[in-house]
């Protein structure tokens, strides 16, 4: 029996063995259960679900007249997900049958790579087996509609793994109209300009969602855990885009033609203080220019301009009238040792009225100093009375405050008396052109001072939930007879003193003064030959409409630098399309261009020929070249030969964009283009001479 | 010898059904994973495209074999044991030329028609058949060295194979019929040992080097306080004392820079680390480029994730479990290869720890019912057979289920009758209808 029981205590043992293990197992699995049971839940749904952020819908700024300055469009990243079952399924069947064309699609659509070089890469991506493979990024909507048409594509998400992540652009549709008081959204980089200030209503609030994985890596939602998604508000400007389209051109034209450095030009609307057109160009070192920095904000030293509150002051505390006489000693005072020059010899004795009209800076800092030595607070009391001693509060973030020098603040012996000398044609303080223009704006509004507003109304879905009104700041910046007088003076500037040539031909009258400063910045010193052409206004004189300050930055010594050769040419052009389009006729702003289709067609001689036979006109080409301007004559088609070459700007006037492009970049220079149709002008004149890799601006009507 | 009249005569209904209720289970465990939703149940099952549609293909395959199985005579298993056994060493031997690679083991060979056969799973039942058959030769005698090591031979032939196929877990599963042999005999001291080597091991890993050779050097002087008269008598046992236990100290250094570094592959070498608390940190130059040639890449795979989800799975089900088609790891296809071997998280999430309890139920249930069937026994051939039956089954649910749980570092391994796929469910219906057969035949003396 001992054989017996051996076995016996062999099996008993073996099943002890068995049992404990047994109880190991279902222990281990009851303590998983029962007590790690709410971890490993939670582990769970933290591997398995997350929140995924709903992004808000970016808010559009709009013009005053509805055009959309600023919006979002979607934009598509591409990624492909090679461990798709079904597109692994049968070992990649679907794949392989797919790829040759899938590539040359591809190629075909982004142009970025050979068909070869797609097909080398999906290989290699579907063999490493990559869940995330970047395929493209920033694809358009218009791409992206043709991409889910390729092969495989089209088979759907599963069964293509083709990802498509959407993402919203911000794309400013003028372009650069604008652009640095617009400003421009992107993700990750600071805000500028409107984008800036009113980014917490244009972003609206983000939603929420909790989503769950599922089988294949798709996302579900979890019922009852979201919140939407607020967009954000609409946001209306004062701008106009026809008059910042015009403001912007005219800008362009003399910072082109005088190269100058910067330069920046705001329109406002007299009688409420919105701020129609706000330009600012920068001039980049290949000679372009952009919308750099918002220069109407940037305080600097106004020079001339300033004339008109120094006058102001010495008529408002009736110290003179403007028909009195003044010394100006031929145009050249000494001032304890100082010596204060005239741009022009003047003669000795003349009327302050003739004095500011010919921008005498001898009168002008006489009547500051004679008047208010001593008592320099009387003086300053117009500049609060101005609000020349804070910011406007325009709606933009990066305005700067003016630096005047407070006497109240600063001891009697501190002072220095040259100040008051200075002030008086507009040194030794530092004002912005838009808070210059807020007071040639109130003199042109009857002494009435308006708070200059870019903000017309926010929509939140079409509804308005803020509306802003003109705001007055000063209701009586000067008694009735000073601000007569004053804008008397301003008139004759434009009739008899430096601004006098600008509006000789004007059909309406316009009154504003001129200002010429040496820059003395932190780049620049008064020896360096830097000026700052400036020129303030308003107009028509009887009923003013708007107003209008233009200030350039010259190149180091350039030739031509007179505010009133340089600045006020741009505020004659911008008044002469306002005039016509709003005051004159009270008719809708035509742009300054006509349709060039009506009359002349420029493109190909095949193309003219084509049109011409097939309208059954008579033309016979015998010309040169391959380009053609033409028009028609008694049903025949009259042709002149374009001129292309490499070294002399063609004239692409009323050609296509297509036709202008093939010219210009065989030619070898840079396009940019603004507008569409055909293009009515060019940044740099026909037939002067460029150079290969210019940068050229087309503008299309 | 008659034939008998009927199939049925004599089979034990018992396990027939115990088997039957499992492979339901393991078709339900199958459905839940795949089943989405919207699904079309019946065209699905037609289409033999989804996984739970093959597995029935493979049920009635199995019922087919079992009822062929049911159909042979007794005596012709004993007849061709070692003819099946040599065949099967053939056919593990044929994977290297013409195996087929599925998830990275070379042990299968195609069928055609999509379906595979991997061989080492059906060579357990044909060992299991030689082993019985060698037990029970009249002029074995289960007590010389000779059977032993002849018995070794037998049982771990198929093992080696098996991990030169990277089959590591099969491979385990001969380590089963250790058990057997010592129901038959073996001495206890061959179990104490390998025991031993296990105890070993883990704590080689858990301790710290200090801590392990301290602990080691006071057993050492427990057993020289014990043992001190025969020591006085015979220094020689002292000296063979300190060899063991500088044996065993290199013992740890072999473990730490050979075993883990050189043969087990990182990601065995980390879920077998894991399991203890422990990470993976490589100590040979080749191991510690690849290493940081992975990290520097950021394609470190994560080597514990199978464990994390079918941890998650399991804990999340709670008690009661979350419902039929309603478990969210499983729905989610989280659980790699959820449907073979990680088919008891199912199971567990949807149905909770009752429901793995009921299952551990009835698996126990057939265990305990094999190993009445083996007692029952007359011939040794039958006895062992039987016993051989439970001790593999043995071994796959508790290495399965351990695994799944965290017990055990991740192998591959099928949970019997459960697990989808063809190979095992057709291996384990022969190997537990050879046994019913034979048990029928209880009254025969078989040799």
């Amino acid at each position: 029996m001992e054989v017996k029981k051996d076995i016996l205590w062999r099996v008993y043992l073996g099943f002890l063995g068995l049992g404990v293990f047994g109880f190991l197992i279902l222990g281990k699995a009851f303590y998983t259960q029962r007590f790690e049971g709410s971890y490993w839940k939670s582990m769970g749904d933290s591997l398995h679900t997350k929140i995924l952020d709903l992004a808000a819908e970016r808010g559009t700024i709009y013009s005053e007249d509805g055009s959309m300055l600023s919006t979002s469009l979607p934009q598509f990243d591409i990624y492909i997900d090679f461990g798709a079952d079904g597109l692994r399924a049968k070992d990649g069947k679907n794949f392989y049958e797919n790829i040759d064309s899938l590539s040359i699609s591809l190629a075909g659509l982004f142009n970025d790579k050979t068909a070869a070089e797609y097909k080398k890469e999906l290989k290699q991506a579907y063999a490493d087996k990559e869940r995330y493979y970047q395929l493209h990024k920033k694809v358009s909507f218009e791409e992206y509609k043709a991409l889910r048409s390729f092969p495989l594509v089209r088979l759907g998400r599963n069964k293509s793994g083709f990802i498509a992540e959407v993402k919203t652009k911000r794309l400013n549709p003028f372009g650069e109209l604008g652009f640095r008081t617009i400003g421009l959204y992107r993700e990750n980089s600071k805000l500028v300009g409107l984008e800036r200030s009113f980014d917490s209503v244009l972003r609206g609030t983000t939603g929420k969602r909790l989503v769950r994985y599922v089988a294949g890596g798709v996302l579900m939602p979890v019922e009852g855990f979201e919140v939407e998604p607020e967009n954000g508000d609409d946001v209306y400007t004062t701008i106009d885009v026809n008059i910042q389209d015009i403001t912007e051109r005219a800008l362009m034209r003399t910072m082109t033609t005088n190269e100058a450095l910067e330069g920046t030009c705001i329109v406002m609307e007299v009688a409420t203080g919105k701020i129609k057109a706000i330009a600012n160009l920068g001039r980049t070192p290949e000679g372009t220019y952009f919308e750099t920095d918002n220069y109407a904000l940037r305080t600097s030293e106004p020079g001339s301009t300033i004339k008109l509150v120094t006058l102001l002051a010495a008529l408002e505390d009736k110290h003179v009238t403007i028909n009195d006489n003044i010394a100006i000693h031929g145009g050249r005072w000494n001032l304890n040792g100082r010596t204060i020059v005239d741009d022009h010899h003047g003669p000795e004795v003349t009327t302050i009225k003739t004095a500011f009209t010919q921008s005498s800076n001898v009168a002008m800092s006489k009547l500051a100093y004679q008047y208010y030595t001593g008592k320099p607070k009387e003086y300053y009391k117009h500049f609060t009375a101005l609000h020349l001693t804070g910011k406007t509060g325009i709606e933009l973030n990066e305005e700067f405050s003016p630096l005047i020098r407070n006497p109240n603040k600063v001891k009697p012996k501190q002072w220095h008396p040259q100040t008051l000398a200075s002030w008086g044609f507009g040194y030794e303080l530092m004002v912005s052109p838009l808070q210059m223009l807020m007071v040639y704006n109130a003199v042109a509004n009857n002494g009435k001072m308006m708070k200059p507003y870019l903000l017309n109304e926010i929509k939140s879905y079409g509804t308005v939930i803020r509306k802003n009104k003109p705001i007055v700041l000063n209701e009586a910046i000067a008694s009735e007879a000073t601000i007569k007088q004053l804008q008397e003076c301003l008139a004759a500037v434009c009739t008899e003193g430096t601004a006098r040539k600008q509006f000789e031909t004007a059909p309406y009258k316009a009154a504003g003064k001129t200002g010429t400063a040496k820059v003395n910045d932190g780049k620049f010193k008064y020896r360096d030959g830097v000026y700052q052409s400036a020129f303030a206004g308003y107009f028509p004189v009887d009923a003013p409409k708007y107003s209008i300050i233009v200030v350039v930055k010259n190149k180091p010594h350039a030739a031509n630098y007179y505010g009133g050769s340089v600045a006020a040419p741009v505020f004659r052009e911008i008044a002469d399309h306002l005039y016509k389009y709003s005051i004159d006729k009270q008719q809708p702003l035509q742009l300054p261009v006509q349709d060039s289709m009506l009359y002349t067609f420029a493109g190909m001689k095949k193309e003219v020929n084509t049109i011409a036979s097939q309208f059954g006109f008579t033309y016979a080409d015998q010309l040169a070249g391959n380009w053609r301007r033409s028009y028609l004559k008694n049903k025949t088609v009259q042709s002149q030969t374009v001129q292309t070459s490499n070294a002399v700007m063609p004239d692409v006037k009323g050609m296509g964009l297509k036709d202008a492009l093939y010219v210009l970049e065989t030619a070898g220079m840079k396009v940019q283009v603004t507008g569409k149709g055909r293009i009515v002008n060019t940044s740099v004149a026909a037939g002067s001479p460029v150079a290969k890799g210019q940068e050229i601006m087309l503008y299309l009507n | 010898m008659e034939k008998q009249a009927t199939i049925g005569k004599g089979v034990d209904t018992v396990t027939v059904l115990l088997y039957y209720a499992l492979v339901m289970v393991g078709f339900i465990a199958i459905f839940s994973v795949e089943f989405r939703m919207g699904d079309s149940f019946v065209q699905s099952l037609l289409e033999l495209k989804k996984n739970y549609s093959k597995q029935v293909l493979f049920i009635g395959i199995s019922s087919l074999v079992a009822v062929f199985v049911l159909l042979t005579d007794s005596k012709f298993f004993t007849a061709i044991a070692n003819l099946l056994y040599m065949g099967g060493i053939l056919l593990m031997l044929l994977t290297f030329v013409i195996g087929k690679d599925i998830s990275g083991s070379k042990s299968w060979i195609a069928l055609g028609g999509g379906f595979n056969l991997q061989p080492a799973e059906l060579c357990k039942v044909f060992t299991a058949l030689a082993l019985a058959k060698y037990l029970s030769r009249p002029e074995t005698e289960f007590k010389t060295l000779r059977s032993h090591l002849i018995a070794f031979a037998l049982t771990l032939g198929p093992a080696v194979l098996s991990i030169a196929q990277k089959e590591t877990g099969l491979a385990l599963v001969y380590f089963s019929f250790f058990l057997v042999m010592y129901r038959e005999g073996l001495p206890a001291i061959y179990l104490i040992v390998g025991f031993s080597f296990v105890v070993l091991f883990i704590s080689s890993i858990v301790l710290s080097f200090y801590v392990y050779a301290g602990a080691l050097a006071f057993i050492v002087l427990i057993v020289i306080y014990y043992f001190w008269r025969q020591i006085k008598r015979n220094f020689v046992l002292l000296a063979a004392l300190l060899l063991v236990y500088f044996a065993v100290i290199g013992f740890k250094w072999f473990v730490d820079n050979v075993v883990f570094d050189k043969v087990l592959k990182p990601y065995q070498a980390e879920r077998v680390l894991n399991m203890f608390g422990k990470s993976y940190v490589p100590k040979s130059p080749e191991r510690i480029a690849l290493f940081e040639k992975e990290q520097a890449s950021g394609k470190k795979k994560d080597y514990t994730y199978n464990v994390k989800q079918s941890k998650i799975a399991i804990g999340s089900g709670g008690f009661a479990g979350k419902g039929f088609l309603k478990g969210v790891t499983t729905q989610g296809d989280f659980v790699p290869e959820q449907h073979t071997d990680f088919i008891f998280t199912a199971i567990a999430e949807s149905f909770g720890f009752w429901g793995s309890a009921l299952l551990l139920g009835l698996y126990f249930f057939l265990l305990y019912r094999i190993i009445s069937i083996a007692e029952r026994q007359r011939s040794t051939f039958s006895r062992v057979y039987a016993y051989s039956v439970a001790c593999i089954l043995l071994f796959h649910i508790m290495i399965n289920i351990s695994m799944t749980i965290g017990l055990m570092p991740v192998i591959g391994i099928t949970l019997p009758l459960l697990s989808y796929g063809g190979s095992s469910l057709v291996t384990f219906t022969i190997l537990i209808f050879i046994m019913l057969r034979l048990d029928a035949d209880r009254n025969m003396v078989l040799r």
